[in-house]
Order: C-alpha cells, then structure tokens, then sequence
C-alpha cells in the first residue's frame, strides 16, 4: 500500500478514534455496564489497529491489538473492570496520542511500549470466563436509523484555513482604512460611494468567516473530564465535574487562548479550593466535591462560569499575603469585597498554605487574568468564606479585528484600542510640566510612551494625550481610572486584525498584540492597562 | 462489457479511500461508500452495485449482519467481507451467510484483484 498518501486521512481518523476511546473510557468508568460503550471502544481500537498495521504504525498497532483484546474480554464479562484498568487504557491512550503526535511530524516511533503492555496486562487479572461464541463477540448490534444517500452539509476544514481567511479579510480592512484616508481630499462622488459600498462587502465577508470561525465549548470541554479526574486522583480527592450552557460558540482563536486559563482555574479549585474528603465531612459536605462550569451568551460577549464548594477564598489570609506584597493592612480593611479578591491575581500572590506538586504556590492567577485580558476578556473573583469561589470570565465571542488608533512617538507607530480612549487632547508642555494634566477635576498622571521603550522623547511646544482607561489604578486611591499617554502625534483609526503573540515572543512588555500595515511594518497593540500600572506604579 | 459497479462498506475513512484507489485503477466503478452495516444494506438495495465489499467490524449493524440482509435481497450482487487477521472463523460465517471470498487486511492491490478475480 502506498502509505504517503493515506497518511493525512490516518491522522484525522485516529486522532477521532482517540478521542472517541477518551470519552469512551470516561463514560465507562462511571457506568462500568455500558455495552454500547464497550462496543463502540471496541470498534475504536480495532480501527486503529487495523489502519496502524496497513501504515506500518507497529507500536500503534501493538499497542491497540492489546487493548482490543481487553476490551473483547470485558465485553464477553470474562474480565471485569477495575479502576487500575480504566488508568492503564487512558495511560496507554497519552502514548498512542504521543506516537500519532510522531506520526504527523515524521519522528522515528521509537517509544517503549512494553511496560505500557505489562500495565494492561497486570491490570487485567483473569476472572470467570463465560463461553461465548465468535459471532457474539461481534458489536454494534443495535437497531439504528434507516441511512440513506446523502452528501453531509457539514465540511471539514483544517481550523489554520480559517485563520488565513481571517488574515485576508484584516488586509482587506487595512487596504479599506487607507482607501478611507483617500476619500476625505477626494472631490468624486462615485469614489466615496464606491469605498463605502467596499466597506460594507467586507463587513459582509468578515461576518461569514466569522460566524464560520465559531466552535461550541463543547469542543474545549470535552476534554475536562479527563483533566479532572487525573487531578483529583493526583490529590488524593474525590471531584464530580458538572457542565452546562456548552453549546455555546466562540471564536476558535478565542476558545484556544481559553484553553489553558480555564484548566489552570479549575486545576487551582481541585489543589486548593476542594476540601480532602474527611475535611469536607468534618465541616458538613459531602465528601465528593464539585466543579461546575457553566456558560451563557451575554449579547456578543460569552460568561463562563467555573465555581466549586471548596472552602473558599480565606480574607484574612489573604490580607496577610498581600501585606507580604506591600499592601498595607489598613488599606486592604476597608476595601470593597470585590476588590479584595482581585488580589488574588496579584502576581507571586497564593492563599494556598501548602506547596502542592500539581499548581506549585497557587502560582498563576495573575497568568491566567493577564491572559484572558489578553483575548479581550475580564475575570471577577466571588467568593464565600467555607463555601466555595467562583471565578466569572466574560469573553468577547468573536474578535480580532480591533477598532485601534494609531499614535506615533519619534518614528515608531503602535496602535492604541479604541476600546480604552476616552479622549484624545492637544496641550501645551508646560500644562504637563508636574507629571500630571488636569482632567475633570483631577490630576492623572502623565505616561510618555517614549520613554516607557526607551525611546527619544519629543519635547516642547505642543504635545498629544491620549486618555486612556488605565484598569484599577491601586496606588491612587480608586480615585480616577484614567491616565494620560504622552505620544508625539496620532494618525488614523483603523479596523485592524490583531494576531494574538505566539511564542518565541508570547509574553512581550506592554504588548498584546500585533498586526501588519498594509506597507508591510509590524505595529504593536498596545496592553495599556500594563503600561500604565507599571508606570504609575514605578513612579 | 461495462465495468463493474462496487459498493464499499467500512466504518473507516482510510479504508474505504485505499480500496476506492485500488478498485479504480483496476477499472472497476466505485457507486457507493457505506459507513455502516444500515447504509450497507440500503445502498445495496437502491443502488444495486455488482459487487460489495463488506467490513465486517461496523457500527449499527455489523458485516455479518449486513451480509446476511443483502442475501436475502435475492439480487445479483456477490459479497466480498473485508477483515483483519485474526477474524478468519467469522469469515467462515460470512460465507454461510452468502459472502462468497474475503481480503485480510491491510488491502494491498494483489489481494484485493485475487479475490476479486476469483468470483
């Protein structure tokens, strides 16, 4: 067989298969009778054997013949199901997903898989065998629906297809931004007619891609079962995990960049939220605890809410660590509840007295806020003392194209949000002589963007500022949120298509994003909510 | 003499793409591809192919089973079970149940011209 060839359609079915055997797994464990789900395990297996042999995937093939001859025997009753079973299949699944992960990059399958074997076979102890014969064994004996000849409506295409269309339609914005420009000194008629019929085609387009772009959370949270039970065997707990509102879409740009916060929420909630079992019964629970990860649509914007009954969030331990922090206990006494626990978020902060293996020190609450900032999202903190936190995330649904502004400082031209301006003003330098420009009755503090880079700053005369919400400002006293960024000069606004930062450069300073203009030059999103605390906080 | 029309019938994409390839260059025509034992049976009665090559691991209903309802269709359609080593006693029941040969997987292009030469 010529395998080159089949190699793409291996992939896209194997990586379905183990998922399938993942879910599979899953559900067995919590009802260890399920004969359509052992059939359909059964079926997952043979597949993979049958293709990994014809590709010539030997540790694949090895791997799956053994576990579908468990899966035979667990399916005639001569072998019954043990927890140790379900952990050595899904063990045994990490590595297949880890050799298919070869497979596609075109490593060498050069994993042992042998004490992977021995596992299964340790695991599977023999019990009483019932005679049962060949075509017994065969599944999938169920009545099902009458199919017929039918081409789906539903395509397949790789998820990166989108994300170039994208790219395409935020050129196209760029081109239209200028054509724009060009449409204020022009005297034709039909040119700004023309422009605007422009605009609103790629409007039209933008939409479709986007509306194409979108995922249910299904898609993400399929996987959390398996997360949390590993996390909650690791810590010696007992954890349900509940879903609701999944079938809510977003944007697969933003539901990637969701991917990791909401395990390192839920993975906080299991380390330090959840009670030990006796704990838990000692203060009136049950001793399984509780993940529940709920999800609606707010408008264009997606609420996820993930809470749990563990204890927690204790206020007083977290006034002390965040006195260790430097903010003083008097000031943290009279702060409102809801601002209290976004200290929680402050980096380096954990209330978590123990060091646990799973999340270190509770480390990653500022890591997980920054991020979901990052998408255009916000996080809150509820919580009730003994009773459990729920962390609220509200996310954009689609994004992407951001209305920025341009500003310019010396030579370099970055993007400001649109989002976070409340104003843009011309003053004199000397009004700004103190560090501070009078705003509304109050004095906000004066950023250079220059110097903030490090880079050489204008001085004299006339000078821009653009104001801007500058998020919670805790050295001022909650008096005012916003702040002043000295630029040099500011241009156009324009839709741009902001690509997330990937790595090597995921976690640039003062940066949340970039695009390209349409010359081709690089400009950076501005993270202006960072600029400014750091700013402010420095001075 | 028209080529001969074929009916595939496996759960797996990968499957069904390689025999599709094989049985093309070999100038038969390929008029359906069924991913279960149901769609097996109801295309065969619709499109009532010469030839159909079954699974014999399926969802729904399986190869077998399939096997035994398209026989009972009384149509000129001989059956061929695709299988993989290790399932040679359920082939023995397929025939039974009127498959008249069998290709173990993977299907290379020798075997599955053998098999089909042999009807």
């Amino acid at each position: 067989m010529d395998t080159s060839k089949y190699k793409a359609i291996y992939l896209q079915e194997a990586k379905a298969h183990l998922s399938g055997i993942e879910s599979g797994l899953l559900a067995l464990e919590r009802d260890p009778s399920g004969k359509e789900t052992l059939d359909t395990l059964f079926r997952h297996y043979h597949s993979i054997k049958g293709m990994s042999a014809s590709m010539g995937y030997t540790p694949i093939m090895r791997l799956a013949h053994a576990e579908e001859d468990l899966l035979d025997r667990l399916r005639k009753g001569s072998l019954a199901l043990s927890g140790a079973l379900i952990s050595a299949l899904l063990r045994c699944l990490d590595l297949k997903r880890d050799l298919v992960g070869k497979v596609e990059s075109g490593e060498p399958l050069d994993a042992s898989i042998d004490p992977f074997l021995e596992e299964l076979a340790s695991a599977s102890r023999p019990g009483q065998a019932t005679a049962a014969s060949p075509s017994a064994s065969l599944p999938g004996i169920a009545p099902g629906p009458q199919a017929g000849l039918r081409l789906s409506s539903i395509m397949r295409v790789e998820g990166r297809v989108f994300d170039e269309l994208l790219a395409t339609v935020g050129d196209l914005f760029m081109v239209l931004s200028s054509f724009r420009a060009l449409t204020h000194d022009s005297r034709s008629v039909e040119f700004k007619d023309g422009v605007h019929l422009l605009g609103k085609t790629i409007g039209t387009l933008h939409g479709s891609i986007l509306s194409a772009r979108m995922l249910p959370i299904e898609d993400l949270a399929a996987g959390l079962p398996r997360i949390v039970r590993d996390l909650a065997t690791g810590s010696g707990k007992e954890v349900s995990l509940y879903t609701e509102g999944m079938d809510i879409s977003l944007d697969r740009a933003i539901l990637e960049g969701l991917s990791s916060p909401l395990v390192h929420i839920i993975r906080n909630a299991i380390d330090h939220g959840i009670e030990t079992g006796s704990e838990r019964i000692a203060s009136g629970k049950l001793s399984m605890g509780s993940i529940r990860v709920r999800a609606h649509a707010r408008k264009d914007r997606a609420v996820i809410e993930v809470s749990d009954d563990g204890r927690g969030i204790q206020r007083e331990a977290l006034r002390r660590k965040a006195a260790d922090r430097g903010i003083p206990l008097e000031k943290t006494a009279s702060m409102p509840e809801k601002e209290l626990l976004k200290l929680v978020c402050l980096p380096g902060l954990s209330t978590a007295e123990e060091v646990s293996e799973t999340s270190g020190r509770g480390v990653g609450m500022d890591v997980v806020k920054d991020a979901i900032e990052g998408l255009g999202g916000t996080l809150e903190i509820e919580s009730e003392e003994g009773k459990g936190t729920k962390v609220v995330l509200e996310l954009p649904r689609t994004t992407l194209i951001t209305k920025a502004l341009i500003v310019g400082t010396g030579l370099e031209r970055f993007l400001v949000p649109i989002s976070k301006i409340e104003k843009v003003v011309e003053t004199s330098t000397e009004e700004i002589a103190d560090g501070t420009f009078g705003y509304e009755g109050a004095r906000l503090p004066v950023v250079p963007l220059a110097s903030i880079f490090g880079l050489p700053e204008k001085n004299g005369g006339t000078t821009t500022l653009v104001l801007v919400d500058g998020g919670l400002a805790l050295g001022q006293g909650g008096l005012s949120r916003l702040a002043a960024l000295k630029v040099d000069s500011f241009g156009a606004e324009i839709d741009a298509y902001v690509k997330p930062l990937l790595p090597p450069i995921s976690r640039l300073w003062g940066a949340s994003g970039m695009t390209m203009m349409v010359d081709g030059t690089p400009v950076f999103l501005l993270d202006v909510q960072q600029i400014i605390s750091r700013a402010v906080e420095g001075a | 003499m028209p080529p001969k029309r074929v009916l595939i019938a496996d759960d797996t994409e990968f499957f069904r793409a390689a025999l599709k390839d094989i049985l093309a260059r070999a100038g038969y025509e390929v008029v359906g591809e069924a991913s279960n034992g149901a769609e097996a049976i109801e295309l065969a009665r619709t499109l009532r192919p010469d030839l159909v090559l079954l699974d014999v691991v399926m969802p729904i209903k399986n190869g077998i089973e399939a096997a035994k309802a398209i026989s009972a269709l009384k149509l000129p359609i001989k059956i061929v079970m695709c299988t993989s080593l290790g399932y040679e006693p359920i082939v023995a029941e397929a025939v039974k149940a009127g498959a008249s040969g069998y290709i173990i997987k993977p299907p290379s292009e020798a075997k599955v011209l053998a098999a089909l030469n042999a009807l």
